[in-house]
Parts: C-alpha cells; structure tokens; sequence
C-alpha cells in the first residue's frame, strides 16, 4: 500500500474531488462532508461542467465536465490528493481511469462508493492502481471519516456525523457501511470515542484487504483499540490473521461476525466458489479463526476476565456487548475512557402505545416511556406543535400533480372530470375542490365564498391594487399586464391579512374537539368564555409591552382605518356575510369568536371602542370552515389553509383589477396617472 | 441471485462458440432410431443425465449409464422426474459416452486473496474438488488483461507432471476455457472433469458457472437461460423480480420459515445481525429481508406492500428496524410503509398484529413522527425506539413480545 497508517487515507488539509457530483446521492453527501470538513475542491459530471453545488455557510463546490477540466482549471499546488467515485457502474472504469491517468502523480487514494460495479471491473481496477501506486477503497465503500482530523470522505455518519463520531481511540474497520455507525454510537454509551470510522466496501472483491487495514491501524498513534464487523466471503480474514500471528500484533481486537444465519440457505452453484478459496471463507470458519487467534471463546457478559485473557481482544456473539467487552480491555490495560460521561445501552423507546395489549404481556415486556434525546426531541415536539393537517414528504413533481390530470383525452381536478364539472358544478365549486381538494360540506358555503369573491373585487380606486391597475394601463399595457399589476400590488399588508387571521384561529381552535365550525356543541364549546379569555390575556401582553416599552402583538385583521370612530365598529362587507349566516340560520364558530372577541376586547378595556371585524377576517374564517375537516383529518397540509384566504382575496381582486384597466382604458388619457413634477416634493431627512 | 448455467446449456448454446471440445448429446424430445443412431456411433454407451441446478448428481446417483434406446427412454423419463438434493430437475439427456485416461479438475474465479482471475487444476478430478488433497490442487493467478496464455497454461500442467505429450493440446483447451470466461462475463466457472481420452484430446464433461449480471458482457450475451423449476416461494419470486426492475434500493428476501414476525429490515449488515438476534432468543420470523439503499418512495411502498400482501395477514409482530442509516431518508421509507399499512387496512379490516420501531437517520424525527402518526389511526399497539437503543436489543425485545 502506499499509505502507511491510517492518518495517510484521510487527513486534515486533503483535497478531494468527487466523480459524477451532480448525481442524487453524491451531491446530497457531498454538501453535507463539505459543511463537516470543507476539502472539496471541485467535482465532474459529464454535461454539468461550470455548475456550482450550493453548500451553506461555505463557498459552493465547482462542477467540470471532465476530471481533466478539473485539473486545467486548477493551481497544481491545488490539485486533489484524493478523489471520490460517485459514477454510475457502468462509468466507474473509465473515471477511474481517467483519474489514473491524469493523476497518477498526485492521486494517493480512490474511494469508489458506487455499488454493482462488475467484479471483472474491479479487478482491472486494482491492477492499474497496484500500477501506479494509488490505495483504492472499495468498490461499494460508505466511506471514511477522520474523527480526530474531522474531516471525512463518502457518507459516513449521515447527515450529522457528529453525533455518532467524537474524537476518540477506537478505529472501526467494518464490511458493511451501515455498522461502521452503528458501532460507533454502541462506543459511545461505553464513554469511548472513535480515532477512524472506514467502510472497506462489501463486494466480492475488497481492493484494500483487512490486513493493510489492521497493518495501518497498529501505527495510527491515536487507535488504541479496534473493532471488526465482519461478513462471510473472501479469505481476507484468513489472510490476516495468519499474518497476525506470525507479526505479532500489538494492538487489542474486538470483532463481531455475521452471517451464520446464511449458511443455513442452501447456496447453489455459489457455494463452488467458497470451495475455491478453500474452507476458511464462512462466517463460522471466521469465527473459530478469530477465537483460535484470541485463544478465548466469544464473550460472555457475566464472565470475569483476567488482563492476560483479552490481551489479543475477543469475539462478541450480540452486537450490543461491543461497550462492555472494549470497557474490559480498557479497563484491563489501565487505559481511560475517552469521555467520562456516557449513557448506557438500553431499551429506550421514545414512542408506546400498547393500548389494551399491555394486560397480555409478560410485565417485563411492557416498557415505560423512555427519553427523546436530543435534538430529536424539540424536533418530534415542533411537529407535534406545527403538524396539524397532513404531513407530505417532499418528492419529485416535474411531471406530476395530485391536483389536476389528463391523459390527452380526460382532464380533470382531483378525480372529478372538468366536463362534468362544468355541466353539474358551479364555478365556485370547482375553485374549491382544486384549492381544498374536496366539494364543500354545505352547500351555503359556496355562496360564502361567492359573496367573498364579490367583496375582494374592489374597495374603490383608491385602494393600493386598483391604482396597479390603472397605473398599467396608462402606461399602455395589454389587460393581462392589468392584472398582474393589481396582483403585485397586493401583499402581506394589504389583502394578505387572511393568512395571520387564520394562523390566529387555528392556534385558539386546533385543540378544540369539534368537526363541523358550523354544527358544535355550544354547551362543551363557551365561545364567548374563549373570546374573553384572549382579550384578557391579550390586554395583560399589552399593559406588560407598554411598560417595557416594546411593541405587542396586535390582534389580525380587526380595527379597519376606514370603519372606525362608532361605538360600535363594523365593515359593511363583512357585515352582509355575517348577516346572511345569521339569516339562514348558522354559525361559523370562527366568526362568531372574532365578534365576541371585538366586543370582550372592549369590556376588558384593551380598545376603546368595538372594533369592526374586517372582511380579511371573514374571508379567514368561511375558508377555514370549509378546510376544517380536511385538516383535522390530515387529508390537507396547515401550509395550504393558511394560504387560501390570501388566494381568494387575489382572484377577487384581480377580477377588480380588470374591471378598472377596461374602465381606464375606455376613459383615461395616456399617462395620466403619471404626478406632475409640481406636486412632487423632495423629502428632508429629519 | 446471479444467473447460473448448467451443463446443458454450456453444451447448446456455448461449447462450439468458444471451441472448446464437449461430448455429442441428444435432447427430448428424441425418436429411438435417434438414440440408437448415436449410441452406435458413440461406441454403445452413453450417460442419461439430470439438467438440474445442483452439483452432485453423480453421487446421487442420478446419472444412468445406457447401453441402448429402450434404456435411454427410461431412464430419461425416471431421472427427469427424480429430484437430486431437493432440486428438481428441468429435463433429462443423454451424451456421448467418453473412454477416459485421465480425469482433470478446473475451475477459474477470482479470487479474493489474489485480487484477480484465478485458475484452479488437480489432475485428480471427477470427484468434489473438497476430497481432493491440497498438495494436488494448484491455483495461480491470472492477469486481468493479459490472460491466460498457453505458455502459462502448459506450465500449470508440467507442475502437476501432466504427461508432456499431452500438454499442448490441454494447454489450448485452457486457454479457449479462458477465453470463455472473460468474454462472458463469468464469476465462477468450473470445469469437472475434463476427460482426457486415451488419444490425449480433452473433452469438458460437466459444467457449471456463474454469471456477474452487473458485466454488460453477460447482458450482451443474450444467453437463453431457461427456468430451473425452483423451490422459492410466489412471495420471493415477485420480490425478485421487483428486485430486478430496478437498482434504486434494495429488495431482497429469503424465507425462513418463520411464522410470527414479518420483518422490514434495512441494510445489509443490520438485516442479518437483526435475524440472527430474534432466532437466538426465540422470535419467529418468516423471512431475511434487507430493504436499504435510499429507495424512492414509491420503490419502498411496493416493497412492503408485496411484504404486507404476502405475510401480514400471519404475522403477531410487524418489525421495522435497521441501523442509523448513512443516506436513506427516514420520512421517505417511513411514510411509503405507513401509507402500504394504512392501504392494507383499509382493504383487511382485521388488522391486529403489534409494530415494533427502532430507526436511526436522515429525517429521523419526521419519519417517526409520520409513522406514529399512522399507527395512531390504525389503532394498532407500537413501540418505536431511536438510534440510542441497539438494533440487537430492539431485536431481542421483538423476539421476546411473540414468545
């Protein structure tokens, strides 16, 4: 090998380039090394040359098209050391290659983390770089990590290696990349931490043999101890444990071997090839080698080890022994542990619920509830808090809606056909089932809608989006610039108020049991005891501001600037709504809060007057009355509720919008509403 | 499982287009003018033998030697129906019958020790390569890219004191052997016996060999493998082929007669580790399976659902464990099972069985969030563990809630 300890693989202040970057997996884990040790100094994917990976916090990873380019394009005191193979398999010959041969000089290792790479490929791989003098890991590696350094290669530890990788004495060298983690979080419930963390790659053919690894691992001056997972296949162990004997290792083994399971399975023509290699390849070969090389049987928890018995290490037969068999040989060597404050393995369930099972069970089955660690547990708490309503996982939606179909012939929106929905639905309807993807469950909640529709379209031409329009239009704009015009001229302070209503409403209803806002139960639900409640603790949060004197949070969506100034407050728009309700004979239970609200706010003293609810919060609470149901039953997302009542106030008034671009196009002169150069006045800084 | 071939189809489909030197044979359907034919051109004896994917079948006696048509015809028809091992066979056949002076042992694999190619001899073949003694065997590597060459080839055999005379005509077949191997994409292939007749022309004799599906050598070949009549359940035979459909994630189950627990397991280490652990302290799992590799959603959703479709109506305990995953997403895998649960209880009412939890990952919290979510609704009694509690310990506990 050209290394000549582990330090040699991977080290601070290594340069790595990554094959095939812009790929699903290598870009994801190439962001998330580069946040953990920036030593990515670029990457190549064929097509994608002069690209950049974003990466938070750290300057961005340039993409080239070819490793050659890489080079061109880079300093040769710069030139990578290391490099990274993310290629499809059918590409993993050629970059390799091309890495060979353009780096033959500088490239020291070659980490190939691709799997199902052919094993005649790997093999021509190890010749050429037996060749040239480069380490392969792999084929079918997780990676490496330098706990010590801090640096890593590949994807060992996920998305947060810190949490399973603290600097430590122990190097795991392990066949299966999923372990190399796992043991390293069993280390750390015994206070020991982790010197390397290495996936040797599973395939058939392992291009670094264990023996290199354990000849590397004996000079890292910061392993102490180390630890195998080791899999069926391949004379390696065999190889290196002959070596072993005849060196005269020094440094202590903790190993754990799977796969007996397998040898039960009948394995065809396969079992040909383990003939071969000869009898030493099965994992219970693996297993009588190693403890003939420890010269103990596998560990046994309750047993008493004198220092002498452990002295080469031993095997385990349960994974989580590892903490208690590397506790005894630290112990025995009179070597301390990494940290002194650890957890120690146990069943620790963060979630149960057995219900009526638990009365079945033998009680030692029937666990307590265990603690969330952290971060997990503000996490799971935040989604507990904020996940009302569906929980979707993010995928892939280029060619894909849930929303709408056709299939060249039938178009539709969420399963009903447009056709149909023309013929048997009303406009309004349909508008309801794209955005809440479902019909209404009253049929007056259509013309609720409607009437807020009719509302949204103008508050005269004065307002901010009317002016958009007309503006536009002067400018000599076709109608659907109009439009657009209005709509930018619509934002959080105007139009968008909905969403805080309904964020409002939500944090006073969510935990509230009830289906249907417009059939309650009065008796369990006392609305004017809850409007009462948060205009109290709404004028204590206000006193409280006042004498600090900060800004409080004011309540959405009530006290309109133009219906003000009565005793009693109202906007006529959302009067007429509020009236029809009363007319029919039904209650929206979140309109009927905020008017319970406006009049406690007033008896508590926190306004001076009743304030008008304004038609924002009546939009608010008609479409909050429709997606009640959907919510509480996870069929739709909060994110959606909270952006529907701004949705609907947008149609209306671009519909407005229109109107007056028809009107101003009809009546007004060219630039006319462009302000004289008179009336214009230069502001002074005060 | 990688694609395997057998005598058979060595001797149709591959022998005559790598020149190497095979017996004369006869498939059925096959008229007895036929037979009788071949037999005397054959010198009167032939071999009626199993098309089976299994080695032994000598030592199982499934291999008739035939002296005429009548014998043939029988004996076709008993050894077609006769299983060898626990394998039955596809179809029977008959081949030439070769005078033998010598009988030679070979195979060529690579080889973990060497890191290439290898190619095994021992003069003392015919017989299971493990009865033969070390000291008769030679393996020697050979170079990827260079090959195997007849120089090096006859050099094998001087070592073994193979008669000289004879060497050069061996020497050839081994390299027409090679040549097979590397331009097929093969794995393993075995060679036993190559019957060297008394005239010293080598004849290879029975056959078996393994194919790496990952070389696009063995796609380009086009092999027409035929179905081997196999003893895999309908659940593992749909799982294979929904292994194959694609390479994002992986889907591979074996059963092992269990009957208690239906395990969804991930990774390939943890899988086995998590199996082994519930049948050390007494859990019952009806298969191995191994479902990690990041798959997509809908790759993980058909996965269990064929999982769910098969085995969940059985099962006690619904295990979903692996390790702390490296790049799978825990809210992807989890909400593609909670959604495969709920979709199967909608149509099964009667939906009972506990679901144990232990998952470590990317999204973790999401995941688990999504999946207690589900269990919630279904009503159905869970426990759920973080990367804190070992998979083993997970394991043992699920082992001992269904004893």
């Amino acid at each position: 090998m050209r290394a000549k300890t582990l330090h040699d693989l991977l080290k601070k202040g290594d340069r790595i380039a990554v094959s095939n970057i812009t790929g699903r997996e290598a870009g994801g884990v190439s962001i998330t090394s580069q946040k953990y040790s920036p030593n990515i100094i670029g990457g190549w994917a064929l097509g994608k040359g002069g690209e950049k990976i974003a990466v938070s916090d750290r300057s961005s990873i340039p993409v080239f098209s070819d490793f050659g380019s890489l080079l061109k394009k880079t300093s040769k005191n710069k030139y990578p050391n290391k490099a990274v193979v993310y290629s499809p398999p059918q590409a993993v010959y050629g970059d390799v290659k091309e890495i060979i041969n353009c780096g033959e000089k500088f490239i020291e290792t070659i980490f190939i983390i691709t799997e199902h790479v052919s094993i005649e490929v790997t093999s021509k791989i190890h010749s050429l770089a037996l060749e040239a003098n480069v380490d392969v890991i792999g084929c079918n590696t997780l990676g490496v990590i330098n706990t010590m350094d801090h640096v890593r290669v590949g994807a060992v530890g996920g998305d947060n290696p810190e949490e399973s990788f603290k600097k430590g004495t122990v190097s795991i060298i392990s066949n299966s990349g999923n372990m190399v983690n796992t043991m390293s979080s069993y280390l750390l419930s015994a206070g020991l931490g982790t010197s390397f963390g290495i996936s040797t790659g599973k395939d058939a053919l392992i291009l670094t043999p264990l023996l290199d690894f354990l000849k590397l691992a004996e000079k890292d001056e910061n392993t102490k101890l180390i630890v195998l997972y080791i899999e069926p296949g391949g004379l390696y162990e065999f190889e290196a444990i002959e070596s072993l004997k005849k060196i005269g290792y020094i440094k202590p083994i903790v190993v754990y071997v799977t796969g007996k399971l397998l040898e039960r399975k009948n394995l065809s023509l396969g079992h040909a090839g383990a003939v071969i290699e000869g009898n030493n390849t099965s994992a219970s070969a693996k297993m009588r080698m190693f403890d003939e090389y420890f010269e103990q049987n596998s560990f046994d928890p309750k047993k008493h080890y004198k220092a002498e018995d452990l002295k080469r290490g031993i095997r385990i037969t349960a994974l989580h022994h590892l903490p208690q068999a590397a506790q005894f040989i630290y112990q025995m060597n009179g070597w301390n542990r990494d940290y002194e404050k650890y957890t120690p393995l146990r069943l620790n369930p963060w979630c149960i619920n057995l219900g009526k099972r638990a009365k079945k069970l033998s009680s030692d089955c029937v666990l307590s509830h265990g603690n969330i660690p952290q971060p997990y547990r503000s996490q799971l708490e935040d989604l507990e808090r904020s996940t009302l309503g569906a929980t979707v996982t993010r995928t892939d939606m280029r060619n894909r809606s849930h929303a709408s179909y056709s299939d060249g012939h039938k178009v539709g929106i969420y399963g009903q056909s447009l056709t149909e929905l023309m013929e048997k639905h009303s406009f309004i309807e349909s508008i309801i089932l794209y955005w809440a993807g479902g019909f209404p469950k009253h049929e007056f909640e259509t013309k609720l809608v409607e009437m807020s529709l009719t509302a949204s379209l103008t508050n005269g031409p004065g307002t901010i989006s009317a002016q958009g329009a007309k503006l536009s239009t002067s400018a000599g704009n076709n109608p659907n610039t109009a439009m657009i015009s209005t709509l930018a001229c619509i934002g959080t302070v105007h139009g968008g108020n909905g969403r805080k209503a309904t964020e409002f409403l939500i944090k006073i209803f969510r935990d509230i049991d009830f289906d249907d806002p417009y059939e309650f139960d009065r008796r369990s639900i006392d609305i004017q005891e809850l409007a009462l409640k948060r205009a109290k603790e709404f004028m204590r949060k206000k006193l409280s501001a006042k004498d600090a004197g900060i800004d409080y949070e004011r309540i959405p969506c009530i006290g309109h600037p133009v219906f003000r100034g009565e005793d009693i407050n109202y906007d006529p728009r959302e009067k007429s709504i509020y009236n029809y309700l009363k007319g029919i004979g039904k209650t929206n239970i979140f309109l009927e809060f905020y008017h319970l609200l406006v009049h406690s706010l007033k008896a508590v003293g926190a306004t001076r007057n009743v304030f008008a609810v304004n038609l924002d919060a009546a939009i608010a609470c008609i479409w909050l009355g429709i997606c009640w149901n959907y919510l509480k039953t996870s069929k739709i997302t909060i994110q959606r509720v909270l952006d529907i009542p701004f949705l609907s106030f947008a149609l209306g008034r671009a519909a407005g919008g229109a109107g007056e671009f028809l009107d101003h196009q009809d009546y007004g002169s060219p630039m006319d509403m462009r302000i004289p150069v008179s009336e214009c006045k230069t502001a002074n800084k005060d | 499982m990688s694609a395997q071939i057998t005598e058979l189809i060595f001797l149709q489909q591959m022998a005559d287009r790598f020149n190497i030197p095979v017996p004369e044979f006869i498939t059925p359907p096959c008229s007895s003018k036929n037979l009788t034919d071949a037999l005397s051109r054959w010198g009167g004896k032939g071999m009626v033998k199993p098309d089976v994917l299994t080695g032994k079948r000598g030592k199982a006696g499934a291999i008739k030697i035939i002296h005429n048509s009548r014998e043939a015809l029988a004996g076709m028809q008993k050894i077609s129906s006769t299983p060898v091992g626990e394998k039955l066979p596809r179809a029977a056949y008959v081949v030439q019958h070769i005078p033998k002076k010598y009988e030679i042992y070979t195979a060529i694999t690579y080889n973990s020790k060497f890191l290439t190619p290898s190619i095994t001899v021992s003069l003392s073949g015919g017989v299971d390569v493990e009865s033969i003694p070390q000291k008769d065997i030679i393996t020697i590597p050979v170079d990827i890219y260079r090959g195997l060459d007849a120089y090096q080839a006859s050099g094998i055999l001087e070592k073994l004191k193979y008669p000289s005379k004879y060497i050069s005509q061996f020497a050839r077949a081994l390299v027409s052997y090679w040549d097979m191997f590397i331009s097929t994409g093969m794995k393993l292939c075995e060679i036993n016996p190559w019957i060297i007749t008394p005239q010293g022309k080598p004849v290879a004799c029975d056959f078996k060999a393994v194919f790496d599906e990952a070389n696009f050598k063995f796609q380009n070949l086009k092999l027409d493998i035929p179905e081997y009549p196999e003893d895999i359940s309908e659940f593992e035979e749909e799982m294979n082929e929904w292994q194959a459909s694609s390479h994002q994630g992986q889907a591979h189950v074996s059963d092992i007669g269990g009957s208690a627990i239906l395990p969804i397991l991930f990774g390939g280490g943890a899988s086995t580790i998590i199996t082994e652990t519930l049948m050390e302290y007494g859990g019952d799992p009806i298969f191995l399976s191994d479902f990690g590799g990041n798959p997509p959603y809908e790759r993980m959703y058909k996965t269990v659902q064929i999982c769910f479709k098969h085995h969940l109506k059985d099962a006690s305990l619904l295990l979903i464990l692996g390790g702390k995953a490296n790049n799978t997403l825990i809210d992807v895998t989890f909400k593609a099972i909670a959604d495969a649960l709920t979709d199967y209880a909608k149509e099964h009412s009667s939906l009972s069985c506990m679901v144990v939890i232990g998952r470590g990952g990317p999204h973790l919290a999401k995941g688990i969030f999504v999946m207690k979510k589900s269990l919630e609704a279904l009503n159905l009694p869970h426990v759920i563990f973080g990367p804190d509690t070992p998979v083993s310990l997970v394991a043992e506990y699920a082992a001992r809630l269904t004893i």
